[in-house]
């Protein structure tokens, strides 16, 4: 724990308390807003930072929001489909799903170059659009594996219920097949919405000025030499952190199936 | 659960045999195609295409300074040459070599503390479900603040030093305050890395030991209790076997994901000092990104992919039979509810003509 309670505590403390030679400040002595301030952009400009404005992350964390959101209802949209059909008509065949596994298997920055020279020819590079494509693709493994493992616990006579009834297939789906799986889908909708929000990589390659998300941010604070910017980036961590906990604490039952493809369930 | 409408009164049987034999005909096929039409298209776009234009350019000395479209890229064709080029270079062996051990260290570690805390946790005590919540909680973190949490607990000048005063200062008669230079030595960032990782996902392989714990038959463990085996009796002849499938799969994920690792490190490191901790996306990425070498990347890239499929065809067996058994179970129980259901059906449709 005491990791975080680092993170907490930076995040809260004045630049004289950062990182001072000799001594270490366990617990910031003279707390202060000001990091969260300045991280969210609500400075005037005669604060005690030079640059107030390049710790503004309030653009990116938004862009954040609409990136992580937009790739998980385009992920969502296929592949809970794709799911269904594979759980309930084996669709694709017998191997599908495990080829569909083999692709969480390669290391992201090894498509992100025909990645990003097949977007920048097709103008979708720094833009909502690029990332939700992109997302969506690497987090279809997910949607498909978690979504066939809670269909695949519904009886089959579900429905077939329905369609005795007189339903169609899509309205069998929609009436009687989706509400019995409310509970996975919205497990999976946060479970996939946490993974898109905590990606780095592909928003690092992928934007350099519109659409940077909140890590990529947090990232060019590190690197941007002029000082360390402990305590901004402690808040923005700290920002960046909140969301994926309480999400995460609300869906742990389903956490480790997630993380396992569905090989594990509790 | 909803009972299937309309059973009870028995009305229509033809109606309903006739939707029955629907369930089996043609049009399932098709409705199984539409389903999974969209998502073959999106990974088509985004894997399928993608993949082709990185064979196309590692063939070529395309690079972010050209001048000409990646279509064009053919003009400057130099066939085999950058794989050449990588499978000679030193630095892509070294970051691949750097990437095993990694893997191998932080795995290792990961599967043993996790393990032996599941069986601490087996027990009930006072607080164990907020432990429970709180070993949670570093999954949940975005991996690239971990690296920044970690970046700052690292300074020299940072609190893992002061504690590390702290404690050994009096003990080993130091005259001056310890100063382990943990991720400026090039031989210890690599550990300062691997550590990052081991605090962030230690909790899933616990996670994973504890829930296959859970579900071990306690009938068969008092049995062996009482006719007396020790606890490393049990282990070695009861759970170590029963959690074989669990520990796979737990040990091939976490390896998975390990071998990808960048976000972390990038943020705690930078991949240096030097290339100390340059791990292999790491490598790929400072080739795209210091030195635009998109045709070079690409191939290094496919040898990679080529690596982790002959890697990864061995790791995913143990997944498909564990997976396998549970979609046997399935297709037994389908086929018994099916069976069932015709029968009534046709049981209900004799009555009402009888």
């Amino acid at each position: 724990m005491f990791p975080l309670y680092w993170l907490v505590t930076m995040s809260f403390k004045p630049q004289a308390e950062w990182n001072p030679t000799g001594r270490t400040i366990w617990f910031p002595e003279n707390p202060t807003l000001d990091n969260y301030r300045n991280i969210l952009g609500l400075t005037s400009q005669n604060t005690q930072f030079f640059q107030a404005s390049s710790t503004d992350a309030s653009q990116p964390i938004i862009h954040s929001l609409i990136a992580a959101g937009g790739g998980t209802l385009l992920a969502l949209l296929v592949g809970v489909f794709a799911a269904y059909g594979i759980a309930r008509f084996r669709a694709g065949g017998r191997l599908l799903p495990f080829q569909i596994l083999q692709l969480r298997m390669f290391p992201p920055v090894a498509i992100i170059i025909p990645l990003l020279i097949m977007l920048a020819y097709l103008k979708l590079f720094d833009t909502y659009w690029g990332l939700w494509l992109v997302y969506a693709a690497v987090t279809f493994p997910f949607v498909v594996w978690l979504m066939r493992s809670f269909f695949q616990e519904l009886p089959r006579e579900i429905g077939e219920a329905a369609i005795v009834d007189g339903c169609t297939q899509w309205s069998a789906f929609f009436k009687a097949i989706l509400p019995n799986v409310k509970g996975g889908l919205a497990a999976t909708a946060l479970f996939v919405f946490i993974l898109n929000w905590s990606d780095f990589l592909i928003a690092l390659v992928l934007t350099t000025e519109k659409t940077v998300t909140a890590p990529v941010f947090l990232n060019s604070l590190q690197s941007a030499g002029a000082g360390q910017e402990y305590g901004p980036q402690a808040a923005l961590g700290l920002i960046l952190v909140l969301p994926p906990a309480l999400l995460g604490l609300s869906i742990q039952r389903y956490l480790v199936r997630g993380l396992t493809f569905g090989a594990i369930k509790r | 659960m909803t009972t299937p409408a309309g059973s009870e009164t028995g009305q229509a049987p033809a109606r309903r045999l006739s939707g029955l034999s629907a369930l089996g005909g043609r049009s399932e096929g098709r409705i199984a195609r539409l389903l999974i039409t969209p998502g073959q298209l999106l990974l088509l776009f985004l894997v399928g295409f993608p993949a082709g234009v990185a064979v196309y350019i590692g063939f070529t000395a395309y690079s972010g300074t050209s001048s000409y479209q990646w279509f064009d890229a053919w003009k400057e064709w130099l066939w085999f040459d950058n794989y050449w080029e990588a499978l000679s270079s030193s630095g892509f062996w070294a970051a691949i070599w750097r990437t095993v051990i990694v893997t191998g260290l932080a795995v290792g570690v990961e599967f043993t503390l996790g393990f032996v805390l599941a069986f601490l946790f087996l027990k009930q005590f006072r607080g164990r479900s907020l432990l429970t919540v709180f070993f949670l909680l570093p999954m949940m973190i975005v991996p690239a603040v971990a690296g920044f949490i970690f970046y700052m607990l690292f300074q020299t000048q940072g609190p893992v030093n002061a504690a590390l005063t702290a404690v050994f200062h009096d003990v080993l008669h130091l005259t001056g305050p310890i100063h382990v230079p943990w991720l400026s030595d090039p031989g210890i960032a690599i550990y300062s890395v691997i550590a990052a990782d081991i605090w962030q996902w230690t909790p899933l392989m616990f996670l994973i030991f504890l829930s296959g714990l859970v579900a071990l038959p306690e009938d068969q463990m008092n049995q062996a209790r009482i006719l007396g085996a020790g606890f490393w009796h049990q282990l070695r002849y009861l759970v170590l076997p029963m959690m074989k499938p669990i520990i796979l799969i737990a040990l091939i994920i976490r390896s998975i994901e390990v071998f990808k690792i960048f976000d972390s490190a990038w943020l705690l490191t930078r991949g240096g000092p030097g290339d100390a901790t340059t791990t292999i996306s790491v490598y790929l990425y400072r080739q795209i990104n210091d030195n635009y070498r998109y045709g070079y990347a690409s191939a290094a890239a496919i040898i990679v992919l080529i690596l982790v499929s002959v890697a990864a065809m061995q790791a995913i067996r143990p997944i498909e039979a564990a997976q396998e058994e549970t979609l046997e179970e399935l297709v037994g129980a389908e086929a018994l509810i099916h069976e069932q259901f015709v029968d009534d059906a046709l049981a209900a449709g004799a009555r009402a003509h009888g």
